[in-house]
């Protein structure tokens, strides 16, 4: 995912902003990382440039 | 791994993603007639990514969702920016515009496959399930004006689907329809109204 689609990602259970960190990137595109919602403490990941948004219970 | 064309396109498609048929690309080609230049596109439920990828250099942005790990591995592929999600849960939007070929047909316990290709084709025992939640928060990413253009079956009930459609606020236009064996593929677009 690019860097730039953080603006419209949100936590998939509140709405609330999600936290980004990378753990790998290849220019402007996220290949690893995670998206963590504070409020709800639930981390979703970022694998192969896709950031996986489906609440725990649908994984 | 199979290599698909339609139009001036080539695209890839891996197993167990729906493969485009009639419906996929009577929406491609009325998603060409629909986008604007200043639109901010999301497409739900992508599959192989290919209406995405027709809009991808037409539109200001488009991102695409699906809830089928092997469809966004897919769509990914095809240059497509995916998101794993539910219908457009964990999207903040605002959208412009949303393009969604859903799981129309309607079905009994038998007729899924249990793997992630039900999510492709399966809408519940009226087809109309998937539509149905889709519209329950549509409200939270596409504001007034905003514009979904989306395609079922005669066999999901094209009066009850337009129905769904109003009674959520939007004016409902039939854009294409074409009759293939045994139903009749729509094409709608349907405004929010302000």
């Amino acid at each position: 995912m690019k860097k730039s689609l953080m603006e419209i990602l949100c936590c998939p259970v509140c709405k609330g902003d999600l936290k980004l960190t990378i753990k790998k990137e290849e220019g402007d595109e996220i290949v690893d990382g995670s998206l963590y919602c504070a409020k709800c403490n639930e981390t979703y990941p970022i694998e192969d440039g896709i950031p996986n948004l489906l609440p725990p219970g649908l994984r | 791994m199979t290599v698909r064309i339609y139009r001036d396109k080539e695209f890839e498609l891996l197993d167990d993603v729906y493969d485009p048929s009639e419906d996929s690309y009577l929406l491609v080609d009325a998603a060409l007639a629909e986008v604007r230049p200043g639109d901010r596109v999301l497409e739900i439920g992508t599959g192989s990514g290919i209406v995405s990828l027709f809009l991808m250099d037409r539109a200001a942005s488009v991102v695409a969702t699906d809830i089928s790990p092997l469809a966004c591995a897919n769509a990914r592929r095809n240059g497509v920016e995916v998101v794993r999600a539910d219908l457009y849960h964990g999207l903040y939007g605002p959208f412009d515009l949303v393009i969604f070929n859903p799981p129309y047909l309607p079905t009994v316990a038998g007729d899924r496959l249990g793997s992630w290709l039900d999510h492709a084709f399966d809408g519940g025992p009226t087809g109309r399930k998937v539509i149905a939640r889709f519209l329950e928060g549509i409200g939270t990413i596409l504001p007034p004006c905003g514009r979904v253009l989306t395609v079922f079956s005669s066999l999901t009930g094209i009066d009850e689907v337009k129905e769904m459609y109003r009674s959520h606020g939007f004016t409902v236009e039939t854009v294409s329809t074409e009759k293939v064996p045994f139903e009749t593929l729509i094409v709608l677009r349907c405004v929010r109204r302000p």
